[in-house]
């Protein structure tokens, strides 16, 4: 369990949110000239690092917007927060 | 489809804490982001919808709470039929922003005395320390496991919004946790 910093509504429980899961996966422009590996890996493959991952957040419970979260996955730690749209703080 | 009758609350009784059913009572849900949207809105409500989060609004016998950043609630005695027709004229038929009807969906428990906190502390995540000293402050959170919206209006006096399909639910717990004050 942790506390997140909802970008809207403060400081809140962790069971208030949803996971969204990685952030920044860009949708391919031309989806229709992707070859079947190359989707399937936009939509499925996904990096699950261990340590500092840009995620999505979805605040379910309360003020119902997605923002992004920098975590580390190893220890939950939260080291930025961040709105949909923004650039991450951190590299 | 729930009976209009549904939930089945009484007013209660319990040491420093007093619970009743305000209903029924209109309930709109107000969306919009515009500069229009907000000067349309204050001169039909002749109140300014809150822009600072978890807080709300209150005139006369309107109340207007935050709900997201472009998302309010408002309830009270003088919201009425009338009201949402002339918001929808203004607002949902020029495409500014939605007005939706939301009376049925939602239902107020008032609960007011000094253990409030006390009760609400025992089942919801959320740290109620700097909450329960504020008045017009909003929270949304969960209480047993269900969606709340909490209306703090005044010292140990709110208003617990709840979907009316819990409704029942959560005034039973309420009331088993009362019972042990």
């Amino acid at each position: 369990m942790f506390i997140i910093n909802c970008p809207f509504c403060g400081e809140r429980d962790q069971s208030e949110f949803s996971a969204g899961g990685e952030a920044h996966i860009i949708r391919p422009k031309q989806p229709t000239e992707l070859s079947d590996d190359e989707w399937a890996d936009f939509l499925f493959m996904r990096k699950n690092i261990k340590g500092i991952q840009f995620e999505r957040w979805y605040h379910a419970h309360g003020c119902r917007k997605w923002f992004n979260v920098v975590r580390d996955t190893s220890n939950d730690k939260i080291h930025a927060v961040y709105k949909m749209g923004e650039k991450p703080p951190i590299k | 489809m729930l009976s209009i009758n549904y939930p089945k609350i009484e007013n209660k009784s319990y040491p420093n804490l007093e619970l009743s059913l305000i209903e029924p009572m209109h309930k709109l849900n107000l969306r919009g982001k515009n500069r229009e949207f907000f000067t349309k809105v204050g001169k039909q409500l002749s109140i300014m919808l809150p822009v600072e989060s978890n807080t709300s609004a209150t005139i006369k016998n309107i109340s207007a709470l935050w709900l997201s950043p472009d998302e309010w609630l408002i309830y009270g005695k003088d919201v009425d039929k009338n009201l949402e027709l002339s918001l929808n004229k203004e607002i949902s038929n020029l495409n500014i922003g939605s007005i939706t009807d939301v009376s049925d969906q939602w239902v107020i428990i008032n609960m007011k005395g000094e253990n409030v906190f006390e009760i609400l502390s025992k089942g919801s995540p959320f740290n109620f320390n700097e909450f329960k000293k504020s008045k017009n402050v909003v929270a949304q959170t969960l209480l047993n496991h269900i969606d709340v919206i909490i209306h703090n209006q005044d010292t140990n006096n709110i208003n617990l919004l709840v979907r009316k399909s819990f409704s029942e639910h959560l005034w039973l717990w309420i009331n088993d946790s009362s019972s042990f004050l």
